[in-house]
């Protein structure tokens, strides 16, 4: 009697975290394209906010880093090109990989905030997409870009940080 | 919200980047050679005192890179995000600007040593 109802129980809950990942997906894109649309007027390459980085940093604390590795590559997959075309796909796989890497490590040692975690990981994204465009163009100068890229991160990692921390207590805590 | 951790992290990365751009800021002089580089290789190296006009086509690229008045810039290009002509002219040792779609680096080098890292710790 008891175990069909656990396992009804089981297929609700992945059902609902797949509702939710989709939902995040679709989201992230969204931001992804708002991004696109409306670039910050730097003349720096790689300098943004990140709004989709929000996303990602609720769907590591909500869903689990599983989920929200999957759902950052699908945005990045689909937003990069339907935006950016298959040469930012790469630098984008790059810094995202990267960046929810150590966003993940830094929650699971459960000493930051989420705002010192997504502060990170907008240090990291940045670096990633860095070390890409050494490789790719063969030269490691371009890490003179670094202090830059690396205040730049760091300055839009701690604004989605302070977002993604409104949002976290805002939203109901489903159990997911 | 905030904890003790994010705050030391925050200074760490600080320190590091304040580091960083110390390194990477001091040292700049003035150049007189332009080094063009293209898809990883070197494609020519030019006077900086020069005025030219360089095209530069390859694997399908265009990108035209102009040196007038001791500066040197990207005229244009036809990459996607135009990041390079935006980047306006630069003539110091420490500047370059990719133009990262389409592979083309320009670089500025000086005859002159003495603002040479490598040469000084090497």
């Amino acid at each position: 009697m008891s175990s069909p109802a656990k396992s009804d129980n089981r297929y609700a809950l992945k059902t609902k975290r797949l509702a939710l990942s989709a939902i995040f997906a679709a989201l992230a894109m969204i931001f992804s394209y708002i991004e696109a649309l409306l670039p910050l007027p730097v003349p720096i390459p790689g300098i943004k906010l990140g709004l989709a980085n929000l996303i990602i940093v609720i769907a590591i604390y909500r869903l689990g880093f599983k989920y929200a590795f999957i759902i950052n590559c699908i945005r990045i997959f689909a937003a990069g090109l339907l935006f950016t075309g298959v040469f930012g796909v790469i630098y984008s796989f790059a810094g995202g990989i990267l960046s929810i890497t150590v966003m993940y490590l830094l929650y699971r040692t459960n000493i930051f905030s989420i705002i010192g975690v997504s502060m990170a990981g907008g240090v990291a994204h940045n670096l990633g997409q860095l070390i890409t465009a050494c490789i790719i163009m063969s030269n490691i100068k371009l890490m003179s870009y670094f202090a830059v890229l690396l205040f730049s991160g760091m300055i839009s990692g701690i604004l989605i940080g302070f977002a993604a921390s409104l949002i976290d207590n805002k939203i109901p805590h489903l159990k997911v | 919200m905030i904890k003790k951790a994010d705050i030391t992290l925050f200074f760490i990365i600080l320190i590091i980047g304040l580091g960083i751009s110390y390194f990477t800021l001091t040292g700049s002089q003035s150049g007189d050679k332009v080094k063009i580089s293209a898809d990883g290789s070197v494609y020519g190296i030019y006077d900086l005192n020069e005025d030219k006009e360089i095209k530069i086509a390859q694997n399908g690229h265009l990108n035209y890179i102009i040196i007038k008045g001791g500066c040197v810039s990207m005229a244009s290009s036809d990459c996607k995000n135009q990041v390079c002509v935006h980047a306006g002219a630069i003539s110091e040792t420490k500047d370059s600007i990719a133009c990262l779609p389409n592979k083309v680096l320009i670089e500025i080098e000086s005859d002159s040593k003495g603002g040479d890292i490598d040469v000084i710790t090497g």
